[in-house]
């Protein structure tokens, strides 16, 4: 059983650093990625925070400040970046549909647990390099930032991230059956996008639909880790957020599995 | 182009069907964000809920054409790099920016520039005393909007003739799209003329929008006339240096 474990350790982190190694080739590319993005994105933000406040009648929105905003929109543009999957996505989906799958399903390993490998890698390496740039413009414009909470929140955001990958997985598991998905990743980003809390806080909804929508576990990637940073949410949000990402996995890694061997079932290996 | 691009699409039907829904969610992302901040705030820049409607059809309508004639085309240029395909362009007896740039049409967003253009006239209708007459001001501002947004995303792309692999500068594209989805009466001046001269994002929408919700400013109506072959010639010029430093990747 030890054994086991350090064999498929070790594994896993070949893989993951494969990914690094991979996805450090391109430097310049891979630091548009990390660090020039994510910053042109806060600023985009920022610049729209400035301009709610300053048509805002009152000093405060729900209760927060135009700093706490500005933070928001610091972190949750870094947050974002690391609690998506495009790259490794359509990765995955090319493996299935041009036939490449082939060599590896003869490997002993697991096609998801070779590409979350992959993903918890390149998002490891990424987070390292990007985070530094929130943590000091928080800290040099005095941002509202509770900085004890980092560690915690990263971990939420990795803990969505597998429930990402697991939706990467059935995305390309349809790939099966349709050959040319590409399309179902960009929906299914944009979907989450909006969910996540990239766009605006998720406590800015009116009625019902803010609660619904923090309690559904897409809320992991963005807004309640951020919110926890910022001062919006407190621990036991977290938790819930914890909770509800784990029914998610279960749920959705079931049907994962089944939707998988559905589709080795049907499959005709394009590339043999 | 139309017809075989819309026979190609068809092929692949699940896929053809999700790109109209990615819109769609691209679509509501957009007004939710608005909605949301207008309950918050009266105005957003110079303009009011009923206002930011209408910027916002024009956003998915001059969105909606870039889409089916330009995007996909622009998105495959990295791609034709790395394949070599682009050697088969260069030895064409034809203009290798032109066949590059419109060799196919994305036909299932066709659909998609119905929805931009209902929601832009169901934002006109909630607006007070609009003369439709303004809407004439279209016919020439959305041409200069798609050749503004042709000429900047074609020089991101280009970017991958010499750098070989530049995906991320293509999402870095998308970010430089985003400040031009915003008003430009929402940043501050030095900001404002960057975007409308310098980075010229600003010009896809906000002056279209002004056309439609401003009395008339001719600097700011013509200015997109002035712009236009300016910024074809350094597509141009753009391209010419970019294939220098091309190597063939097929041979």
């Amino acid at each position: 059983m030890k054994k086991s474990f350090a064999v498929f350790w070790k594994r896993n982190l070949a893989f993951a650093k494969l990914a690094v190694v991979s996805n450090l080739e391109y430097r310049l590319n891979y630091f548009i990625d990390v660090l020039v993005q994510p910053i042109l994105t806060t600023g985009i933000e920022i610049l729209l925070w400035f301009a709610v406040f300053k048509g805002a009648q009152s000093t405060t929105i729900a209760g927060f400040g135009r700093e706490f905003y500005l933070s928001y929109a610091l972190w949750s543009a870094f947050f974002a970046r690391i609690a998506s999957s495009w790259m490794y996505e359509f990765k995955m989906i090319e493996e299935v549909s041009s036939g490449t799958i082939n060599s590896l399903i003869v490997r002993p390993m697991g096609f998801y647990e070779y590409y979350l490998s992959q993903l918890m890698g390149y998002k490891f390496i990424t987070t390292l390099i990007s985070m530094i740039v929130p943590v000091i413009a928080a800290y040099y414009y005095d941002l509202p930032t509770h900085f004890s909470r980092i560690p915690l929140a990263i971990l939420l955001c990795f803990y969505y991230l597998i429930l990402v990958h697991t939706i990467s997985f059935l995305v390309s598991c349809a790939a099966f059956h349709f050959t040319k998905i590409t399309s179902f990743t960009v929906a299914k980003n944009l979907l989450l996008w909006i969910l996540t809390g990239e766009l605006f806080p998720l406590d800015l909804i009116p009625g019902v639909w803010r609660e619904r929508l923090i309690a559904m576990p897409f809320s992991s990637g963005v807004f309640l880790p951020v919110g926890y940073i910022t001062g919006r949410v407190e621990l036991p949000l977290v938790i819930n957020g914890f909770i509800s990402v784990t029914f998610a996995l279960i749920i959705l890694n079931l049907l994962g599995a089944w939707w998988w061997k559905k589709g080795l079932d049907s499959y005709a290996g394009t590339g043999a | 182009m139309f017809k075989a691009s819309f026979i190609a699409d068809l092929e692949y039907r699940a896929n053809f069907f999700t790109r109209i829904l990615t819109d769609v969610f691209w679509y509501i992302a957009q007004i939710a964000t608005f909605e949301v901040l207008y309950q918050h705030t009266q105005k957003i820049g110079d303009w009011d809920v009923h206002q930011m409607r209408v910027f916002l059809g024009l956003l998915f309508v001059i969105d909606a054409f870039y889409m089916i004639i330009i995007h996909e085309n622009l998105d495959n240029i990295s791609e034709k790099v790395r394949k070599g395909d682009l050697d088969l362009l260069l030895a064409k007896p034809i203009n290798s920016q032109f066949m590059i740039s419109l060799q196919k049409a994305n036909t299932a967003l066709i659909g998609n520039l119905t929805l931009g253009t209902s929601w832009l006239f169901y934002s006109l209708a909630g607006l007070p005393d609009f003369h439709y007459i303004k809407l004439l001001w279209l016919l020439m501002l959305i041409p200069c909007s798609l050749v503004v947004i042709y000429a900047m995303r074609f020089i991101f792309s280009a970017t991958a003739v010499i750098f070989t692999r530049s995906e991320n500068l293509q999402f870095l594209w998308w970010q430089v799209y985003r400040i031009g989805m915003r008003p430009d009466s929402m940043y501050n001046p030095i900001f404002k003329w960057i975007i409308l001269t310098v980075i010229p994002v600003g010009v896809i929408v906000s002056i279209p929008a002004r056309a439609l919700l401003n009395p008339p400013n001719y600097y700011y109506i013509f200015w997109p006339l002035i712009l236009v072959p300016i910024l074809l010639y350094l597509t141009h010029r753009f391209w010419t240096f970019a294939l220098k430093y091309y190597s063939s990747a097929s041979s």
